[in-house]
């Protein structure tokens, strides 16, 4: 589903040049629940982000579903925003002027999903997340957790391929961090791809597979219940 | 997505500065499109009429006198212009002449009275200027003597069923006209205005009949209609061939040696316009400077908004939104704010709508039509698309990893740039609106060479000549009044004009500003006094003796060589004869300053029972009665001068005016102007306040982190405001000298309307510049202050 090929990130000043990342080769397959780990400053969020299309490599190749990435037009890759790609975020970022209903609707607009359909949707989705109560509130009159769920439940309406999610308990505490880990996991038996970036070893094993990042570079990629050299 | 439900809910959102953006906007575009609708007003002028793009008005262009090169050129011809044009120049489809009554009191048989302006006009009138006509037949009605057409306006004062009534005028006693028709009212937007429309072939009735002259007694405001296509150009030589023909001009041209006379076509459309070009430039620019000040401010406020919200174009993006989406919302939340920004510009508008009317001198209905409309609409339009453009450029364009980033965090350098606009603003509008009110003063209040202050005057119009020594005598009683005398013409309503001619009698030497008559004692009252010879006395002068200023004894010095002196020399003046000069006297501002007549001038003796005379012989000739009353006088003294001319007035309508009003009056458009200015001065420097309260809180809230780790590494807040106000202080340094420059160009463009004129001083500039440096560094200070002067501690935990 995903390949990067010899994938560089860096920031050109005037003397010299800045690696985030630096020869990134990395296979995802489709239904993998991929965890980034590293230290600050690794370039998880980096790579993320380009693998989501909202940053491209300085240098290399990134094909998605076997389409060249590196060469997409920003047109192009919105497409694949609409259809293919959700992102869930550290800190939720919810449209603050729109309700639950209007943040967890906003991609099947984009989609050009017809109202009728939306609404269903939309319907199916709050019941699932149990937030069919909180539909008309807007984000500031939730806590940390249920924004969250809204977050993820944006992220997944249009039913995307790939998930992407940054952190996505770091703001939260342990019990709700819980939540949304076991929700990201039932998600991704029901075969949607996901690739977090984490800090936590526990959260990363929610997941199928760890990649490893440490200054800009794989140190590491192993299934989880495999035993980590780097990590010790 | 309902962007427009999305918008709605955003204006009351705290932080969005919805409020702020509105007041400006809206008081920016309610001056803006006011000054501009104006201006477009101005070019409104005549467009109702059908074919108003074929109608021309005949020009006379004539040297005023031959020590000049340049040609004078006035809306008037001689009455056999209009006639012949239409017979003798091919092209000229038709053509109509008019001529002014002026503005009278009329009176109904019931005795009861109104106030219209009248014309003559011939049977051509309504074929070149046609109005609807709501009762009778223009045609017929323009055929027959001593018949007259009113307007909607008038037949709807004197009550209806107007048809068949019969009307007199104050000043021409006797002479009834019936009305035979009822025309529509004239919209405000027209240069020849008037009520009453008498057929021209009545004229003799009223007046020396000269409609059929060649040349001379050229008083007929002349309208031609051309054929389609036709230039007026072109018809030049057919004109020249009818100069020949009529007016021998040929031999007026050996004569005179060279081009005496020639007609020109000027189109109807740019009559108006044509004349007021200085106020149109400083009207414009004043509109031009409101809007941009008031558009940057928008924008700079909008944008600062946006900042805040760019992780929220960042979501949408990552929701699979295009730029296109992007902007889709950005214009929708323009367009509530713009909507709700015209409903307050036009609040403000009726609010002020009385005001307006009366600086502006119209209805602001009268700029209800297409001319001023249709523009308008595409101004209000292209701000709103410019205003929606930019933010939604800009706000779709942050990239979404930046967005994630603090976005806020970055160096906001084009803030200052468009803050440089409104700095711009207002020290243009600052710096014009003090030249112009010092201007406006320099005007009014400097000396015009003669006495105002306790002048009353008031006219014999429609007063029996057999009383007239009977109100001079009661006028002479009262305790109040220090003298009484009796003049033709009034200094500040101009003069008309007359030829002094050669010694030999054969050339024109120049024109002269004639007040024709004045006895012993007008000039005394106006404080005018003769520097050589003598004033007119009833020893020292004969009726028709001349006193001439001393403009007009120089210009005689050099043309006769009388080295001498001019004092009891004869001298020719058309329409006047051969004279003797008695005395001359000091030059005095003939009109107004705003715009002075520059020839000499001449007062002709005539003795107080001639002009007694001469009303009795003639029920329509009048005259002013001066009166001069002493500086103990008190207010009451006009209403009682008023009462003695009631008594021999039989509708009791005396009207009494003092002198130094109106003198005042002349500088009506002046005045008006400057008002407009303090106006416009009003809004921006609002608008810039507002634009620097929000610069200052968004920077103090932008760099809040930055202060607090300053402040925590021991710097004071004081050190941390001279930053800030250094960095505020050298963009407005440039954008207010590009403000000055600005308003040096306009002023001294506008100001070479003026033969007195205020000296450019460079004080002016610096003063206001400096006026707008201390309200940005205070109205900067007090709000960077406000908000930035916190605990740090707080400042980082928030951040």
């Amino acid at each position: 589903m995903i390949s990067l090929k010899d994938i560089d990130r860096y920031y050109q000043s005037r003397f010299q040049r800045t690696f985030v990342l630096k020869g990134v080769d990395m296979e995802i397959k489709s239904g993998e629940f991929v965890s980034i780990m590293g230290p600050s400053g690794a370039g998880k969020s980096t790579l993320l982000n380009i693998i989501g299309m909202l940053d491209d490599p300085s240098a290399g190749e990134y094909y998605f579903m076997d389409n060249p990435v590196h060469k997409l037009k920003d047109k192009q890759k919105t497409e694949y925003h609409r259809n293919h790609i959700g992102f869930i975020f550290q800190a939720y970022h919810l449209i603050e002027n729109l309700t639950v209903y209007e943040n967890i609707e906003t991609p099947l607009v984009y989609k050009g999903i017809k109202s009728k359909e939306r609404k269903a949707m939309v319907a199916d989705i709050l019941d699932r997340f149990n937030m069919v109560a909180k539909k008309d509130l807007f984000p500031d009159q939730l806590s940390g957790g249920q924004q969250q769920l809204v977050g993820i439940a944006r992220a997944v309406i249009a039913n995307p391929t790939l998930l992407l999610a940054d952190e996505p308990t770091g703001n939260l505490h342990s019990e709700q961090g819980e939540m949304i880990m076991e929700l990201l996991q039932e998600l991704n038996k029901e075969g949607m791809t996901i690739i977090q970036v984490t800090h936590s070893e526990k959260n990363a094993q929610y997941g199928t597979r760890i990649v490893r990042l440490v200054d800009g570079l794989v140190r590491e990629d192993i299934p989880t219940n495999a035993k980590s050299l780097v990590a010790e | 997505m309902n962007y427009i439900k999305i918008a709605t809910r955003r204006l009351f959102k705290k932080g969005e500065h919805s409020a702020t953006r509105i007041i400006s906007l809206a008081a920016g575009l309610a001056f803006g499109i006011l000054l501009l609708a104006e201006v477009l007003y101005y070019h409104s002028f005549d467009s109702f009429y059908p074919d108003a793009d074929r109608l021309f008005v005949v020009h006379e262009n004539f040297k005023m006198d031959k020590s000049s090169d340049k040609l004078s050129s006035y809306a008037s011809t001689s009455g056999a212009i209009g006639p012949g044009l239409k017979a003798e120049v091919p092209g000229v489809e038709m053509a109509t002449r008019i001529t002014h009554m002026g503005t009278s009191v009329f009176y109904t048989e019931d005795q009861k009275k109104y106030k219209a302006q009248f014309i003559l006009a011939d049977e051509f009138f309504f074929d070149v200027m046609p109005r609807s006509m709501v009762e009778g037949n223009a045609k017929e009605i323009l055929k027959s003597p001593m018949n007259c057409m009113i307007s909607t306006k008038i037949a709807s004062e004197i009550g209806g069923g107007v048809v068949g009534k019969v009307i007199e005028l104050k000043e021409y006693p006797g002479k009834k006209l019936t009305i035979a028709g009822v025309f529509e009212e004239l919209p405000e937007n027209t240069n020849y205005e008037y009520d009453v429309v008498v057929p021209l072939i009545s004229i003799g009735k009223f007046m020396w009949d000269g409609s059929d002259n060649w040349l001379g007694n050229d008083r007929y405001y002349t309208c031609v209609k051309l054929g389609k296509g036709i230039k007026p150009e072109s018809l030049a030589p057919a004109v020249r061939k009818m100069q020949e023909k009529h007016q021998d001009i040929v031999k007026l041209e050996e004569k005179h040696g060279g081009m005496v006379l020639k007609y020109t076509f000027k189109p109807i459309l740019k009559m108006h316009s044509d004349n007021l070009q200085d106020i149109i430039l400083i009207l414009s620019s004043i509109a031009i400077a409101v809007l941009i000040v008031s558009l940057m401010n928008y924008i700079l406020l909008t944008l600062s908004v946006l900042i805040s919200r760019a992780k929220s174009s960042a979501v949408h993006k990552t929701c699979g939104a295009q730029p296109r989406n992007i902007q889709q919302m950005i214009f929708s939340e323009t367009a509530v704010l713009f909507a709700l920004s015209l409903v307050g510009a036009l609040l403000i508008v009726l609010a002020v709508k009385p005001l307006a009317e009366n600086e502006l001198g119209h209805s602001l209905g009268a700029v209800l039509n297409p001319i001023v409309i249709i523009p308008i609409v595409g101004i209000v339009i292209f701000i709103m698309a410019l205003i929606s453009y930019l933010p939604a450029r800009f706000f779709s364009k942050i990239p979404v990893v930046s967005a994630f980033r603090q976005y806020k965090q970055k160096k906001n350098k084009w803030k200052l740039a468009l803050l440089s606009f409104q700095f711009a603003g207002a020290a243009f509008i600052l710096t014009t609106l003090v030249i112009v009110t010092l201007q406006y003063d320099n005007l009014k209040n400097s000396p015009h060479g003669y006495n105002t202050e306790g002048v009353y005057f008031g006219s014999t119009s429609g007063m029996s000549g057999s009383k007239i020594g009977t109100v001079l005598h009661q006028l002479r009683s009262m305790p109040e009044v220090e003298k009484v005398g009796l003049g033709a013409c009034l200094p500040i309503y101009g003069a008309s004009g007359n030829n002094v001619l050669s010694p030999d009698k054969e050339k024109e030497l120049f024109n002269v500003a004639d007040f024709y008559s004045a006895d012993e004692n007008y000039l005394s009252i106006l404080g005018v006094s003769v520097q050589r010879g003598e004033m007119f006395s009833e020893k020292a002068a004969v009726r028709g003796d001349v006193i001439i200023s001393q403009k007009g004894a120089e210009m005689l010095k050099i043309n006769n060589g009388w080295t001498e002196g001019v004092v009891g020399k004869d001298v020719t003046i058309t329409e006047h004869g051969n004279t003797t000069i008695r005395g001359v006297y000091s030059d005095f501002i003939v009109g107004s300053k705003a715009n002075p007549d520059s020839r000499p001038s001449v007062f002709f003796y005539r003795p107080e029972a001639a002009f007694i005379k001469a009303a009795q012989k003639n029920s329509a000739y009048s005259f002013k009665i001066m009166v001069k009353v002493h500086s103990t006088a008190q207010t009451g003294v006009m209403k009682k001068i008023e009462k003695v001319f009631n008594s021999a007035l039989p509708y009791n309508d005396a009207v009494i005016k003092s002198l130094s009003l109106e003198q005042g009056k002349r500088y009506t458009k002046q005045r008006g102007f400057r008002n407009a200015m303090v106006a416009g001065n009003i809004v921006i420097l609002l608008i810039t306040i507002i634009g620097l309260l929000g610069y200052a809180t968004n920077e103090a809230i932008r760099r809040k982190k930055e202060l607090a780790i300053r402040q925590i590494n021991g710097a004071k807040f004081s050190d941390i405001l001279r930053i800030f106000l250094m960095d505020l202080e050298l963009v407005a340094i440039p954008a207010i000298i590009v403000g000055l420059v600005g308003a040096w160009f306009t002023v001294d463009k506008w100001m070479e309307n003026f033969a007195s004129k205020i000296p450019l001083h460079w004080g002016i500039f610096l003063g206001c510049s400096l006026f707008i440096l201390v309200l940005v560094a205070v109205a900067s200070t007090i709000n960077f202050t406000r908000n930035a002067n916190q605990n740090p501690v707080d400042a980082l935990r928030t951040e």
